[in-house]
């Protein structure tokens, strides 16, 4: 079907004047209609009956009626038409190649922010989505001890996640030879796999990093579609740009967990000292965490909070050891000195550029939901979330386990305490929360092993 | 109906600009082209273009000065302006925002991208 209209056709400048002079200067009755008999241009004067049909290709998209004069018209028209038709087609292909082109500038500036090789390889297919068509998509990576090739990440395809391959079939060649592929008609190539998903065509392309071959992509369609050479070329690129991606993210991640053993010791280091909280901050990060996925807090969301509950203690460095061991009752003026703990926790915590997103969570811990609460008097949701959960987790805990001057309640007992003081010293959503959290999971069973 | 205004220099940015705008007048929406910096001022002084997709390298008069006179001195501020500006290109951030510019593409331009942008313009 052609895409043009005979009226779009004479509205383009400079053209559609030069009609309008043409017609002026024919000085006969003419009409011009569209395919579907809409008028587009009639002068006056009666009606010719004699029709001159306006094709482009052979198609019919206009008429044009009069006497012999309206023929050089509709001839001139033709051939105007199937000029704008050219122009046209060369125009969508420049647009398609725009779309590649920003699809690659966008690649480049995005992926630096991707640091999972999953959330990589969908990012890969989201980006190959939008130039190239197809209906199920397979992203597979080596695994190193069993040479296998095991799947990151299906789509439309009934490969699940986690699944190893032997390398074999079309996969298999393109992962030996590291040489992207094209199969149209898949049914006719010798290597092809029949499995549960229709597969009519097909392409594959290596997962090269700077280095070695990591992984492969596949992308089929159910029906049958011509691959091109540079659809090939596109996915390639597109696919080493990601396996680039993921070997730096390897490093990354390398990187974060030396980042985060790092902050677990430094937070035990400072749990040593106080012999009787014993795992204090295992627990309250565990609760904290449980009470976040609860809540639906975010990954970004919960990761701060889990390096805010394993450090909200880090401030007691600051207090001496005579008043923080301190068995007795404490000194109005000792407890002075305890309550500044949050405040050099931030102090202490600021130094780390890293962990700069954490400091509402450190800083805050001990403000209460009615504002009662220090170093600052915070109340409601002027309080971060990530503390006004330690905020629970850490009295829970304290609540439940023995310290040196008193044996800890039962669970019965810290949860009547946590109803009793939602809405002034915690966030009533968050004591909620708690309620229908893996907490209560854990208690549950050890009760029902208890009976 | 809603008017979309092209403004470039360079006749094949205009025809693809256009093209990418196609479907939106099939939903009635007219799109407007100029080829410089003084007939865009005059079109959008006289038809109030809800979005007008703006060159800034133009000779004579720049995007820069089309988008100044329309918010600064006409004070069209309902004007949706989009400046375009080639890739690679230095282009005055600032500038941009003392002249009251809404947005600013890179040519080559995403046509998807395009495409969204008028859309989610249109229906305010
Ligand atoms: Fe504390």
């Amino acid at each position: 079907m052609n895409s043009i209209t005979l009226g779009k056709v004479l509205k383009r400048r400079p053209f559609s004047p030069l009609v309008t002079r043409l017609v002026t200067t024919l000085a006969t009755p003419l009409v011009i209609e569209e395919a579907d008999g809409t008028l587009l241009l009639a002068t006056e004067g009666e009606r010719a009956v004699t029709c001159y049909p306006v094709t482009v290709q052979g198609e019919l998209i206009g008429r044009v009626y009069g006497d012999e004069k309206a023929s050089l018209l509709a001839s001139l028209l033709s051939y105007h038409a199937e000029i704008e038709l050219e122009r046209k087609h060369l125009g969508n292909e420049t647009l398609h190649k725009y779309r590649e082109i920003t699809l690659l500038y966008e690649t480049a500036d995005k992926i630096p922010f991707c640091m999972e090789p999953r959330e990589i390889a969908s990012f890969l297919l989201e980006q190959l989505r939008q130039v190239i068509t197809f209906t199920s998509a397979t992203v597979l990576l080596q695994d190193k001890e069993t040479g296998l090739l095991e799947v990151l990440l299906a789509e439309g395809n009934e490969y699940r996640p986690g699944a190893r391959l032997e390398p074999e079939g079309i996969m298999g060649a393109v992962w030996a030879s590291g040489k992207g592929e094209i199969v149209n008609d898949a049914a006719t190539d010798p290597r092809f796999v029949n499995r549960p998903t229709t597969v009519s065509s097909l392409m594959c392309a290596p997962l090269h990093s700077k280095e070695s071959r990591i992984g492969i992509v596949m992308l089929t369609s159910a029906t049958q579609r011509v691959y091109l050479a540079e659809d090939l070329k596109l996915f390639t690129t597109l696919a080493s740009q990601a396996a680039v991606q993921m070997e730096n993210a390897a490093l990354y991640l390398q990187l974060k967990a030396a980042f985060y053993t790092m902050v677990y010791t430094l937070a035990e280091t400072i749990e040593k000292r106080d012999p009787y909280t014993g795992n204090h901050t295992k627990r309250v990060m565990e609760y904290s965490l449980a009470l976040g996925r609860t809540l639906n807090l975010s990954d970004e969301q919960l990761q701060r909070l889990e390096l805010a509950a394993v450090l909200h203690d880090i401030g007691k460095i600051g207090v001496r050891d005579d008043i923080l061991l301190k068995q007795s009752k404490l000194t109005e003026d000792e407890f002075q000195q305890i309550m500044r703990h949050p405040v050099f926790g931030e102090e202490i915590i600021s130094r780390i550029p890293q962990l700069s997103d954490i400091i509402p969570g450190v800083k805050h811990h001990h403000e209460r939901f009615d504002g009662r609460g220090y170093p600052d008097g915070l109340s409601g949701a002027q309080i971060d979330i990530t503390a006004r959960i330690i905020a629970v987790a850490d009295s829970f805990d304290a609540m439940t386990t023995d310290r040196p001057y008193r044996k800890g309640f039962p669970f019965e007992e810290a949860f009547e305490e946590l109803r009793k003081n939602a809405g002034t010293q915690f966030d009533p959503e968050i004591v909620e929360a708690f309620f229908a959290s893996d907490v209560m999971d854990a208690y549950f069973t050890a009760n029902a092993r208890l009976a | 109906m809603p008017k979309i205004l092209v403004v470039d220099d360079e006749p094949h940015i205009r025809y693809l600009l256009e093209l990418t705008l196609e479907e939106l007048e099939e939903e009635g929406v007219e799109v407007i082209t100029a080829d410089n910096g003084q007939a865009a001022l005059e079109i959008i002084r006289d038809e109030e273009p809800a979005l007008v997709f703006l060159d800034v390298m133009m000779p004579k008069m720049s995007g820069f000065d089309v988008c100044n006179a329309v918010k600064n001195e006409l004070e069209l501020g309902d004007v949706y302006i989009v400046l375009l500006t080639a890739k690679g290109q230095e282009f005055d951030k600032q500038r941009g925002q003392e002249v009251g510019a809404d947005l600013y593409m890179t040519k080559p331009f995403n046509p998807d991208d395009v495409l969204a942008k008028a859309r989610e313009v249109l229906k305010r």
